[in-house]
């Protein structure tokens, strides 16, 4: 009894240490920002943002864009993770397949997906597929190397006991070569997917910042016109912080995936 | 090196250039077949604005910036994600104020802190030094505080037990066994400033390899486009690579490089 009431005892001074700098933060940001408010008229505060939240929401501006948003991220990571599973498969399994990819991926692989944008933009107009294109990019390199690593790692002697034992080919498919490799193929999923969220981003701000608008649209778009046209500074920081729980849900859900998938993997 | 070690590399080279080789006759036959320079340009032409530009002395202007941005924000980042990752993994209360913090910022990208820092800052050498910083001092910090956790308890309580003061074991038992995960965590740092830099290129600043490429699309010259896309490619591999053989070299005995590298 007393052993769990000093532990909540302790937990809830964990809690309280840290909420205290976040606290302290917020209280002198909205203490200091009305000063400047009265003059400009844009200072953000902590409540003018929060406000924010609910303006665009109920504009619907915010869950349009992060919808568009998510829309390109799911269908470039569908696209992006197939090819580079299947290529992956292909280099597995033949050499010839694998002297042809291997140094293209080494090369191409060290280019920064943000890199690609313009060209992308020259390639594809400023809509969707231009930032389809770059969300492929970054998930396409982290999936397939992951992958490749995952089906080497294989232990070649459980393929052969397996195979002395009589197990057929599909069945040394399903129970020794997809949970051998499973754990590492989500991991590049989710090391992809993390980059392509961060490119999209870039990739719908520049298009924004150079297009003056359009119709291109997407939450990082969304930002950049507010800073050009409007200039609320209290909408960019919605922006923000959905860009970020965004992150951190697709993070927690991958993670969680990775957990469900292959409970056997630590 | 061996004979058969060194036939290896031979094999290894031929392959890369046979490789590359029938890349780019792929590209230049879909090149003349699309027809449009200024959309898909030939790899002779890339070739001839890339001497070009190293001649005119204008890519080397652009990548010198581009690096002296990146080095010095990701120094700054280290200078400050070091040690409070190392106070954060030796203190547990100081952990308990700031990783709330630290866990609530860190999802949010460098990149989504453009609008504001351009709003913030103006378009400059501040803007991308700062995008760099933010992006890079999570990895570092947070690689830095778990490499101190996962420290040996039994060589800090043997050094505790032989009356070791506390500056001594931070210098002798902490520092080396967190520097292979220090540099972990750089690498990463140096990868996410990398994207940072061109980005805050891309969008708010009159120079650097971003600035080049956005710059040459609005030209419609996609040739010397694809010069600085390669280009960013290639340094951001030999800055990898040079981290690399730097943390090799002063972490020798650590022997988890290969699931790390």
């Amino acid at each position: 009894m007393a052993e769990s009431n000093v532990a909540s005892g302790q937990v809830r001074l964990a809690v309280l240490r840290g909420f205290s700098i976040p606290v302290v933060l917020l209280i002198v940001w909205q203490w200091l920002a009305p000063a400047d408010a009265s003059q400009t008229g844009i200072a953000p505060t902590p409540l003018g943002v929060l406000l924010g939240f609910w303006e665009l929401t109920q504009s619907g501006e915010l869950p349009r864009s992060l919808l568009q948003s998510l829309i390109r991220i799911a269908s470039g990571f569908t696209i992006a993770f197939s090819l580079a599973v299947t290529a992956a498969v292909l280099v597995w399994l033949w050499r010839p397949v694998e002297y042809l990819l291997d140094p293209l991926i080494e090369t191409f692989r060290p280019v920064a997906p943000i890199a690609w944008i313009p060209l992308a933009i020259l390639w594809f107009g400023t809509g969707t597929w231009a930032a389809i294109f770059i969300v492929g990019y970054a998930v396409f390199f982290p999936s397939f190397v992951n992958t490749l690593a995952g089906l080497r790692a294989v232990d070649q002697r459980l393929i052969d006991a397996a195979r002395t034992l009589g197990a057929g080919r599909w069945r040394i498919i399903r129970d020794l070569i997809i949970p051998g490799a499973l754990p590492a193929i989500v991991l590049g999923a989710r090391l992809g997917i993390g980059v392509g969220w961060a490119a999209i981003v870039a990739a719908e701000m520049t298009v924004g910042s150079k297009s003056g608008g359009g119709a291109s649209g997407g939450i990082g778009q969304m930002m950049f016109i507010f800073l050009s046209y409007s200039l609320e500074l209290r909408y960019i920081i919605v922006g923000m912080i959905t860009v970020g729980i965004v992150a951190l849900t697709i993070d927690a859900g991958f993670r969680r995936l990775e957990r469900r998938l292959t409970p056997w993997a630590r | 090196m061996s004979l058969s070690g060194l036939r290896a590399v031979i094999l290894g080279v031929v392959r890369y250039v046979l490789a590359l080789g029938l890349f780019v006759m792929v590209w230049h036959a879909a090149a003349l077949w699309v027809g449009k320079p200024n959309t898909l340009p030939q790899p002779a032409e890339v070739f001839v604005q890339a001497i070009d530009l190293v001649g005119s002395g204008e890519l080397f202007g652009h990548v010198a910036s581009t690096i002296r941005r990146l080095i010095a924000g990701f120094l700054i980042a280290c200078a400050i994600g070091i040690p409070v990752g190392l106070a954060v993994g030796l203190s547990r209360s100081l952990a308990q104020y700031v990783t709330p913090l630290v866990e609530a910022l860190r999802p949010i990208s460098g990149i989504a802190w453009i609008p504001l820092a351009l709003y913030a800052l103006g378009v400059g050498e501040a803007l991308p030094h700062f995008i760099i910083f933010y992006g890079a001092v999570f990895p570092v910090l947070v690689n830095t505080a778990g490499a101190v956790r996962q420290v040996d308890p039994g060589l800090l309580n043997a050094a505790l037990t032989l009356g070791a003061s506390r500056a001594l074991i931070v210098r002798a038992i902490v520092l080396p066994a967190c520097l292979p995960m220090i540099f972990v965590g750089a690498r990463l740092g140096l990868g996410v400033g990398w994207m940072a830099v061109i980005a805050s290129e891309l969008i708010g600043a009159p120079s650097g390899l971003g600035y080049l490429i956005e710059w040459n699309r609005t030209m419609l010259m996609s040739s010397r486009v694809l010069v600085g896309v390669l280009t960013i490619g290639f340094l951001g591999y030999l800055m990898d690579w040079a981290l690399r053989r730097t943390a090799f070299a002063l972490t020798p005995w650590w022997t988890g490089w290969r699931q790390h590298g």
